[in-house]
This record gives structure tokens, sequence and C-alpha cells, in this order.
């Protein structure tokens, strides 16, 4: 069953360039609206500037997934875990930091009996160093899974469920109390970011743009990166694997690469979300929650960046408002968007066409293939 | 009998009262009166050595006088007996009788009156005492019987003369010896060094780490060479008995562990081996199991009462079949949609059971619900040592091994099961030998989820059963399923058996969350190194 | 071209909302400086905690309808705004956010878990905004921003422990330990360890045991609780604190493996009436909570609080039981009213005000005890209840405290 895919979706040109300028305008509106222009008839207030800082990292986490998913056709249930790490390492950066230079002892110091921090988080107070682990542990992480995952050839379902159980793992582990994370309460109380009070009326517009500058910036080059011969390699991966190692590929490099990077990005992600949220625990390694981040690439469109990043838009901008006033609603409207796309719409809103909706039954659309088992 | 112990303080302290009520002996009016004032006193040293007093009635008092004090000690229990002002009345519900005499209390308020405070130390002696007078009391065999059973296990009110009294009154032969053993067992301090030898070996008879310390903590203080070696035989015995019974134990929490797992997992086990599909919502398929369950236990109740004892018999079909038919609904509606997209499959069921989870949330409510235990569901039975055979466990385990025969005999002896065995190995040479791969799929999943709703009627003596009750199945079932090897029953029962039993021992040492984290690791390794799990599969996929 | 334009229409519209919102907070705000005073909820109506801590928002309600039955606070209609947050904790700060910088509530009333409360403090705190939070709780924190309407361990925990060793109370002598393993829990364990050590008792006389939140499988752990009361020593107890739907979990596996109160009674610090629900407690009679009310407390000041609540349950169709009446419930009760008095006291519902005019008030709490808030920190001083379960799923009383005890927010056996 080879499918063939001549529209290797990485390129809606248009549509990617739509994306990337209202982003690039909302990265002048945001410290302009939340910041001189507060004000003015269509200032932001701090909540709201809050909540876009918030979503740009989801959208930068969907970004993330789809790298590994929509192109390298691997379905990883596990992205929690990596945004969790970014998160977690931002975290501790900002507790030692606060405990170190500004003298607030952390909770789980308290709470543990502690007189000091476990030699684990020696060095933390150093922004620059908590910078490289940010990048380091979660490619780390990445790459020794990966390479035992791709070397055995576990795919496809197996893959996804078994990320799906490292997650848990690792929820189960962070929620002991002995490990030194903070357990089921983990990390929260922080008081510093880069030497500024983390309550100053300039943080929350600053940490929002630079989610949005980084979620930009991400963007572009994932775009280039798709379009060029590694991209092209992975879409090929993804179409058919078998093929290329008959070719005579190393298909297990490419899919290495471009799962430590979707790895890294993602704890990128977490570690802009968790200064804005103000508090990280075990929740976000919740297997729910990694399904969710699937499913806002699967809503947008996976094998388009564009796609990504406008469902993880659509669909947390509506948990946001819906759960302000209709919470009991939520899950049946999240349960049915995911059925009517993945019955209807197999490539999510990118397939929107009005003549797909007259004749939702026919049988000749393409979905994005899968990796034959 | 079982919980036999003893306790040394407790046999002190009825020797002293003894010798207290030998002292004072209460037959007359005052006596009674006292007894009734001290009770309602509040002053706990006192209400207990009345309650102490009230179970020697039986020896002393004759059997008018032990009926009294029955009555007393039950009304004192069952928070009945009313105190105040000089005054101490029996609440019942023809209107308030006087305690000391039993006579109708014309003209008393009784809701000026509370209730003596209760702990939990004189509950236990008044529950002890109560039996007592019971064994002096009750007119059958196996009412006295039943008692002497009791007493054996709360020994608060009991002492060495009271037995011996009772054994005297005694008329049935094999009741007799009993009260002799328990009798014997109480002597563990008697000056006699031939009583506390034969107190134990009467101890020693039922061998518990408890009453090997009563038999440690006696001999502590020993000095008489053959009751330390008596004790020390009677140790070595018990030490035996508790290895053994601690071996079976650790291989029955192993067992019935394994026992949930599989039943979780062998849903699962069937679809994704025919089907190369996830089901995400097999937890939720368990909690319809349940709530179906829940449903025909509130039907039998309303509709025949008499039959409630076995509304999770009666239940079986039921709740396979809801779950069946939810399943049937899901491959119509949704599966069948997307057949070559597996991962989408993932995610569609994952909406399923979000939208499952809330509408039985909306429906029925968030709480857990209530079910009613028949016997065959509650308590234990002692096994061996301190085994304790726990019957809704057994039950879990009987109705795993049902389905597995059941599954087995369906998918080797029936039609429908060589389909399915045929589409599992190769569905394109099974669609070209002109099996319906479609209606097969479609049958399969019913089937798997049928077996799901099957579990959760099984597991709910077990687990709270409530809207979210399925969720943390998932990973755990398919992690038995991936070890099993997909599409094989016997490695799915294999792979159960092998975590429960590997979980259980880890338990003990490294705390529940290691072992469930040790495994998980030990598993995920193990599929790096053989994706294709313990029993390879024969088909090609 | 179609598919474009449906994009670009919704980028349009999710921008056009974006612009929309400020002028709906706008309008909120204008509605804060209008007849009405806001009162903000944070419980969860749905997941995980749902099922307990959902009825807190029916209680803030009914106590505000009782204000403004009375003409409510300084001559403004108390109006209660509940929000959702999903048992979800960084959805406790969001909201919680929301509640104080969009909705300009007064006070917040919210959080049963020592997590939610930790996800909202920086919040309250970063906007000088109060926070009434209703469950006992482990102590070690003291914010200005925070009124802890329930006890810390010294004033809940540690009477209960000292009942139990008493004679009275069964002269304990060796415990088991088992918690969740979370905050609550270990510093709980921690500082009984501390006041054990102090009283001279020796550390074999102790065993702690966690398990994760939600764990169901006791088999094993009720096996070892059993081996731990048989071996020499005295009176066994065990200190429960695991939370949640372990609490029938683990008595379920207690009685079908035969152990009674009597053999080894359970105090189970985090059980409540509701956890029982679903269960047959004839054979667990006699194990042991406690906190500072219980329903069965003595008194006409709770039957009125006891119908007020059954009325408005049959009323208003709450999904709840009119018949049970839970401990967070009357500390939200409590703290309704108590905010009413100080912003009465201060005429003026600014936080600092409010604050201020707090210290030293006191209410008829429906406990039968006057409670009163401390005049040096933003506790509040409430008496101790040890509960005894009977047969029909609620709590005789044992014990109560003779007053309201000091609370200490640190405790002295913390590091001991």
């Amino acid at each position: 069953m080879a499918k063939i895919q001549s529209d290797a979706r990485v390129d809606r040109p248009l549509l990617f360039r739509i994306v990337a300028i209202c982003l690039l305008a909302l990265i002048v509106a945001v410290p302009l609206l939340g910041g001189p222009l507060s004000g003015s008839a269509l200032g932001l207030t701090p909540y709201l500037a809050n909540i876009i800082g918030q979503i740009a990292t989801f959208a930068l986490l969907a970004l993330a997934l789809d790298l590994i998913w929509g192109f390298g056709g691997i379905l990883s249930l596990g992205h929690g875990l990596f945004f969790a790490m970014g998160g977690y390492l931002i975290a501790m950066h900002m507790l030692k930091a606060g405990y170190v230079y500004g003298g607030v002892t952390p909770d789980i110091m308290t709470f543990m009996g502690w007189t000091e921090l476990p030699a684990y988080w020696f060095g933390f107070e150093s922004f620059p160093y908590a910078f490289v682990l940010i990048l380091l542990v979660p490619g780390l992480v990445a790459f020794l899974y990966g390479w035992m995952s791709f070397r055995s050839r576990v795919s496809g379902v197996y893959f996804a469920i078994i990320t799906q159980a490292l997650t848990y793992v690792a929820m189960l582990l962070m929620y002991r109390n002995d490990t030194g994370f903070g357990g089921n309460n983990g990390m929260t109380g922080f008081s510093t970011l880069l030497g500024v009070p983390v309550g100053a009326p300039g943080m929350v517009t600053g940490l929002a743009t630079a989610s949005l500058v980084v979620l930009l910036l991400a963007f572009l080059a994932c775009g280039a990166l798709m379009r060029s011969p590694f991209g092209r390699l992975l879409i090929a991966i993804r179409d058919d694997e078998a093929r290329l190692r008959f070719l005579g590929y190393d298909t297990l490099w490419p899919k290495l690469a471009a799962w430590c990077l979707s790895g890294v990005l993602a704890a990128i992600a977490g570690a802009l979300y968790v200064p804005q949220v103000g508090i990280i625990n075990p929740r976000l390694l919740a297997p729910e929650v990694s399904i969710e981040i699937a499913v806002w690439v699967a809503l947008g469109g996976r094998g388009a960046l564009s796609g990504a990043v406008i469902g993880a838009i659509i669909i947390s901008a509506l948990k946001f408002w819906l759960t302000g006033f209709v919470p009991e609603a939520w899950p049946f409207i999240l349960a049915g968007v995911v059925l009517v796309v993945v019955t209807l719409l197999p490539n999510g809103l990118l397939d929107l066409k009005p003549q797909r909706l007259l004749a939702p039954l026919r049988r000749n659309r393409k979905p994005a293939p899968e990796p034959a088992e | 009998m079982p919980f036999r112990f003893l306790r040394l303080q407790g046999f002190l302290a009825a020797a002293i009262l003894l010798l207290a009520t030998l002292v004072a002996l209460p037959a007359a009016a005052q006596d009674r009166a006292d007894i009734v004032a001290e009770i309602c006193s509040g002053d706990f040293a006192a209400q207990q050595s009345a309650l102490s007093r009230l179970a020697g009635a039986g020896v002393e008092a004759g059997s008018e006088g032990a009926l009294w004090a029955r009555r007393i000690v039950e009304a004192f229990e069952g928070r009945s007996l009313r105190c105040g002002d000089g005054l101490a009345v029996i609440d019942t519900p023809d209107g308030p009788l006087r305690a000391s005499t039993l006579e109708p209390a014309e003209g008393v308020d009784t809701s000026t009156l509370s209730a003596p405070s209760v702990n939990l130390r004189l509950r236990a002696v008044a529950a002890s005492a109560g039996a007592v007078l019971r064994l002096f009391t009750e007119e059958s065999v196996a009412a006295r019987a039943e008692a002497a059973a009791y007493v054996d296990r709360r020994r608060e009110a009991l002492t060495p003369e009271i037995l011996a009294a009772a054994v005297e009154r005694e008329t049935d032969a094999a009741l007799r010896d009993t009260l002799s053993t328990l009798r014997a067992s109480l002597l563990l301090a008697d000056p006699d060094p031939v009583n506390r030898i034969a107190a134990i070996e009467a101890i020693a008879q039922d061998a518990t780490l408890r009453n090997r310390t009563a038999i440690a903590e006696a001999l502590a203080g020993e000095t008489d060479a053959a009751v330390l070696a008596a004790g020390e035989k009677a140790m070595a015995g018990i030490d035996r008995t508790l290895a053994l019974g601690k071996v079976l134990a650790t291989l029955y929490s192993g067992a019935s562990y394994a026992s949930v797992l599989f039943l979780a997992a062998l849903g699962l086990a069937i679809i994704f081996g025919l089907m190369g599909v996830i089901n995400l919502a097999q937890g939720e398929l368990i909690m319809i199991g349940a709530y179906a369950a829940w449903f025909t236990q509130e039907a039998i109740r309303a509709a025949l009462p008499g039959l409630l004892d076995y509304y999770l018999i009666l239940a079986i079909p039921v709740s396979f079949l809801a779950a069946a038919l939810v399943g049937l609904l899901m491959e119509v509606l949704v599966i069948r949609r997307l057949y070559d997209r597996p991962l989408m499959t993932l995610l569609a069921t994952w909406a399923i059971s979000l939208l499952l989870i809330n509408t039985v949330r909306v429906t029925v409510g968030s709480q857990n619900l209530e079910f009613y235990q028949p016997a065959y569901v509650s308590g234990g039975f002692p096994v061996l040592g301190d085994f304790i055979m726990t019957s809704n466990r057994l039950f879990a385990i009987a109705v795993a091994l049902f389905a597995f025969i059941a599954v087995v005999i369906l998918l080797r002896r029936s039609l429908f099961g060589m389909n399915v065995r045929a589409v599992t190995q190769n569905r394109a040479m099974a669609g070209a030998a002109g099996i319906d791969t479609r209606r097969t799929d479609m049958m399969a999943f019913a089937l798997g989820s049928g077996l799901a709703g099957l579990a959760g009627l099984a597991l709910s003596p077990l687990y709270n059963v409530n809207p979210g009750m399925g969720t943390g199945f998932i990973v755990d079932s398919f992690m038995v399923v991936v070890l099993g090897g997909v599409g094989s029953l016997v490695g799915a029962i294999v792979a159960a058996l092998g975590i429960g039993q590997i979980n259980v021992v880890i338990e003990p040492i490294y705390g529940a969350v290691a072992a469930k984290v040790l495994v998980l690791l030990l598993v995920i390794v193990f599929i790096q190194w053989r994706p294709e799990g313990l029993f390879a599969p024969k088909g090609r996929r | 071209m179609k598919r474009r334009s449906f994009v670009k229409g919704l980028i349009t519209a999710s921008a056009g909302s974006v612009i929309a919102s400020p002028w709906v907070a706008r309008k909120a705000f204008a509605a804060a400086h209008s007849d009405t005073v806001k009162l903000g909820c944070l419980f969860s109506s749905s997941g995980t905690m749902a099922n307990i801590e959902g009825r807190l928002n029916y209680v803030a309600r009914m106590a505000a309808e009782e204000l403004n039955a009375k003409g409510g606070v300084l001559g403004k209609m108390v109006e209660v705004v509940t929000t959702d947050p999903g048992s979800d904790w960084p959805l406790y700060a969001q909201l919680g956010r929301q509640l104080i910088q969009q909705e300009g509530v007064a006070a917040t009333f919210g959080c049963w878990t020592s997590v939610s409360r930790k996800s909202v403090l920086p919040v309250v705190e970063q906007n000088d905004a109060l926070l009434y939070y209703p469950l006992h709780f482990e102590g070690e924190e003291n914010s200005k921003n925070v009124v802890y309407l329930n006890s810390p361990p010294s004033s809940s925990v540690l009477p209960a422990v000292e009942y139990l060793m008493s004679e009275e109370g069964g002269s304990a002598k060796r415990f088991f330990m088992l918690g969740s393993d979370y905050v609550w829990p270990r510093t709980i364990n921690q500082q009984l360890k501390g006041y054990w050590a102090s009283k001279g008792i020796e550390a074999d006389a102790w065993r702690e045991e966690y398990v994760p939140v939600g764990h169901s499988n006791f088999q094993t752990l009720i096996n070892e609780i059993r081996a731990f009361a048989d071996q020499p020593g005295g009176q066994p107890v065990v200190i429960l604190t695991v939370v949640g739907n372990s609490i029938p979990d683990f008595f379920r596996e207690y009685v079908n493996q035969g152990i009674s109160a009597f053999d080894v009674p359970v105090l189970g610090l985090d059980a409540l009436e509701a956890d029982f629900e679903g269960l047959d407690t004839t054979a667990l009679v006699g194990h042991l909570n406690c906190w500072a009310y219980l329903q069965n407390a003595p008194g006409a000041r709770n039957q009125e609080f006891l119908s007020a609540w059954a009325n408005y349950v049959n009323a208003n169709g709450v999904p709840y039981r009119p018949d049970v009446a839970i401990d967070p419930m009357v500390s939200t009760y409590d703290g309704v009213h108590l905010w009413a008095l100080a912003a009465e006291k201060a005429g003026s519902f600014d936080v600092p005000a409010v604050r201020e005019a707090s210290a030293g008030l006191t209410f008829a709490c429906p406990s039968g005890y006057e409670i009163s808030m401390t005049a040096e920190n933003t506790y509040v001083k409430r008496g101790v209840f040890i509960g005894s379960l009977n047969e029909s799923q609620g709590f005789d009383i044992l014990w109560q405290s003779p007053d309201t005890p000091d609370p200490v927010p640190f405790s002295p056996y913390m590091n001991a």
C-alpha cells in the first residue's frame, strides 16, 4: 500500500505567511497595548496579556509535536514530559535564585525538613546554566529514548502508548516528595526572573512578548528546515520508511534528529509557560494533557506548521473562554470537535472546504498517511 | 477460630476485677442500682469495672441476673441507655424502662437525659461482656457457639472463672471442648507451670503473629525450664506456619492484582490483536459495566428483593451486553471510518472516553455508587497463619478465570472464533477466503467491549465506582497486552501474573509508587528489546 | 481560495474577540462600582475534587443570601461569582487572577487541596487580595493575604492523637502512619514524629508509609498493618492521611481483612461524612476522625445551620445531599460571615482595611463554639471535635475541646 504524497504540505505559502505576519503584528501590539497604551480604548489588561502569552507557549508546543508527528509520522503521546521538563528546570532556577539572592526559602525545604537543597540543585541560581540544561536535559532524554525505540523499530501505536507510559512513570515519580521536586505541590511562589520581580508591572507583557517572539522564530526556522533536504527526507520517511531503507537511506538519524529537536522545542515552551502561570506540578505529566497536545495538532492539521499553530490557538483560546462560563460543557465540546475532525476532516481544519462539508462521506479524500506497520 | 489472641494486661485486669466481684456479690436491687449508677457516672474506670461486674453476672446471679445484665450491656452498647439526674432508663420503642428494675418508667422525659459516652475502649469491653452474657443466656447451641467464637476474639471481659462456669453449664460436648481450650489459653500467667504449658499449647493451636507475641511476652519473665521449652517449641511451630502463610498471602495478593490487570486487558488484547487499534475508552467501558451492575442491583432491589444476594451473578449478562452495545456503536459510528489510520483512532477513542465520562457525570452524578455487598464478596477466610483470603478478590479471580475460559472456548470452538483467528493472522488472506472481515471486526470489537464491561462488574466490589474509575486502567492494561504479545491470550495471562507478582513483591520493600514505576520501566525496556512481546504472534501484520 | 478566506475569517474573528474583551472587562469593572459587591468562589465542580469540593460553592451562595436578607453589607447586595477550576491546579491561579483583576471581587473563597492554595497564593499576594481558605491543612504558612479558616495541625491533629494516647482513648502506644504522598500528610507525620520524640517515644514505635494520590489497592499495606499490630509493644493505631477515593478503598480492604476498630482503630484525618457515602459502615463503627465541626455538634446554632442548608438544597435543586454537612462547608459559611463582619467594622471593602478590622472578630459558628480571628495573624481560633464513625455513615462526638485553642502556624515539632 504505497501511498504517494505529491502534495507535501510543508507550505501553504500564503497561509504560512499570514500566520507569520499575524504573529509579528502581535509581537508589536502586545508590548504597546499592554504597556504605554494600556489605558487606551484598545489597551490590554495584564490578564489578557498573560493569556496571550500562555497560548503562544501552547502554540510552540504544538509546533514541536507537529515536527515529529506531522512530518516524521511518529505520534508522541508524551510531549507533556518535555514540556514539564522545561517547566521544572526554569522553576528550579527561579526558586534557587530567589533563595540565593532574595532569601526566600522554597516550600519544599520547609516541609521536607531540609536545611539545604539536594545536590542536583547546584548552580541553578545561574540563568545561563539553567538555560543550557533546559536545552540539554530534554534533548538527552529524547535522544536516549528515541535511539532505543527507533533502533528496535518501535513505531506507530506502540510508540505512542509507550511515550504515554513513560510520561506516566515520570508523573508517578514527580508526585513523590522525596525526589526533591516538590511532589504534588510542585513548585510555586517564584519571586524573581532574570533579576526582575515576578510581580513587576512589565513582567506579564514582557513574558507574553518573549513567548510570541520565540514562537515566531521557531515557526520560521521549522518552516525553513522542513523545506530543506532534511525536511524532504523526513517526509519521505513518514510516507514510506521501508522503501527508503531499501533505497539505502539510514532512517534512524533523521528521525532521531527531528525527535530531539521536537523535545527541545517543547521544553522551551514549558520554560516560557511556567513563569507565566506561576506554578508547576506533576499534573502537566498526566496522560490527558499530552493527548490534548495531539488534539491541537490533529485539529489544526498535521503536516502543516501553520495548522498546528492555529489548532493550538483555537482550542486553548476556546478552553480559556468556555471554562469561564460553561465549564460543564467544555468536555463535550472538545470531544465533539475531536470526533468531527478525525472522522470528517482527516487533515484537520485545513481540510475545510465547503464542498467537503456538503459531501462529508465522499471516499476520495487523501488522509496524510501513517507509517505502514 | 479466627483471630485468637491473648492480652496480658487484659488478663491481669480481669483477675483484679474478679477479686473485686468476689467481695461484692451483686444480687440485691441495691447492687443493680450501683452498677447502673457507675455506668452512668461517665468516669471511665468506674464504667469499665461496672461492665466487668455485669459480665460476671452470669456466674453469680443466676440466669435472671444474666438476662438483666445482658439487657443493660446491650442498651449501653446500642446507646439506648439514658442517664441524668440520678435517673437511668432504657429507651425502647414502647417507652422508657427503669434500668435497675426494667419496669416502665412513667413520666420520664428521655429528651432531658443523655447517653453515657461510649469510647472505643468501653465499646470493646461492652462487646466482650455482651458475648459472655450471650454464652449464659442463649437457648440454642448455635447461638452459644457463635458467642464463644466472639469471646475468643474479644476477651476484654473474659476471666478463667467465667469460662469455668460456662464449661460447667454447657450441654453441648463440642462447645464444651472449645470453651475448655479457651479457658486453658487464659492461664498463661497461672502459678501452676502445668497450666502455663497447657495455655501455651492451647494458644499455639492457632498460629498467628498475635499469639506468637502473646507467648513471647509471657516467656519474658518465665523461669520454669519446662514452660520455656514448650514456649520455644510452640513459637518455632508458629514461625513455620507464619512463613508459609506469608508466601501464600503474597501469591494471593499477586494473583488478585493480576486478575484485575487481566480482566482490564482481556478485551483490549482481542481488539488490538485483531485490528491493531488501541481503544483508549476501554477503561470507560469498564465503568459502563460497573454502572450496569449497579442499575441491575437497583432494579432487583425494587422488583425482586429476594434475589438481591445474587445480583452480581444476574448482572453478568447485563454488564456484558451494556458495554458490548456501547462498543458496537463506537465501532459502527467511528472506528470503522479510521481503519487505515490507527493513530487517529487513539484520539477518537480518547474523545469517546471523555464523552462517556462526562455523560455519566451529568446524568448519574460524580459520587461513588453504593453497592450492596453480598456475603460472597465481603469479609474473608483465614487460611493459614496470618493469611486471609478476602472474598471480593476471590470473586474477581473467579470472574477472570471464567472470562478466560469462556473466551478461549469461543475462539477455539466457534465459527466466529475461527474467523477472528484467521483475520488476526492474515487479514488479506482471510478476506480472500471469504470471511467478512468488517463484520468480524465489528463483532470482535463488541466482544472486547463486553469483556471490559464484565471486568467492571467484577471490580465493583473492589474499587470505588464513579465516572472517572476507568481512567487508571489504560496504561496498565496496555502494558499487559504488549508484554504478553499482541493477540495472545495466554501471553496476556502470563504477563498479568508476572506484573502482578513483581508488583506485590517490590511493594513492601520500596513502596507502592516505586513498585509501579519499576514495573512500568521494566516493561518499557523489555518492549525495546523484544517488541513482539513474550509470546510472539504468528500473524503477519 | 475559499479555504484561505475561511482561515482569514477565523483570524479576523479571533482578533475581534481579543479586542472586544477589554470592553467586557471594563463593563465588569463598572459593575463593581454599582450597588453590589462581589465575592469570588474558586471551588472545583468538575474533575477529581468535584464530589466534595463543589458543594462549597453553594454554601458561599447560601451565606451571601443570608447577608442579603439582612440588607447586604454596607448597604450593598452581595453577589457571588463562581468559577470552576476543574481540579486543575494552574487553573486555580488563572481563575483567581480573573476573579481579582477582571471581576474585581472584594474577597475570594476557595481551594481545598494544599496545592491549589499554593497555586493561588502568589496571585493574591501580588494583587494584595484576600483568600478565605476553608480546609484544615499542614500549617507552616502565614500569608497576610490568606484567612486560614480552619486549623493547622497543632490545634486539630495533636489533640486527637493525645486523646488516643490517653487511657480513655485506648492508651495507644504504637502508630502506623499511612498517607497519600504529598505535602499535607508528610508535614503532619513529620510533626507527629517530632511530637512523639518529645514525649520520649522510641522511633521503633512508629512506621510511615506513603501511597500515590488515588491509590486503590491496599492489600499489601493492610497485611503489613496487621503484622505491625500483632507485634509486641502495646496498643497500635493507624494515623490515616490518605485522601479522596483512597479513603473508602482503604476501609473496604480493612474490613475485608477482618480488622475492627477495637483491634486497631484508624484515625482518619481527612475522613469526612461524605467519604463514606457508598460504604456499609456497620463493620467500621468506632473508627475516628477529627475536625473543627462535626454534623452531630450539639446546640441550636447547628440545627439552624443544618435546616438552612437543607432548605437551600431543596429550594435550589443543589446536586448535593441536603442531610450531609461537613466541616469545610461550615468553614466557608463562617468565612463569608467573618468577611461581612470585618467589612462592616472597617466601613469599607478595601483589603487592607478589611484585614485590619478582622483582628479579634468573633462569630457564633454552627459548631457551637464562639470562634474568633486572632489578632497577630489571619488564623481563626476554632474548637476541636473527635468523632467516632457510626452505623449510618456519620460521626458521633467522642470528645470535644473545652475551648478554642490558639492556632500555631509554625509547629515547634516540625524539625524536632
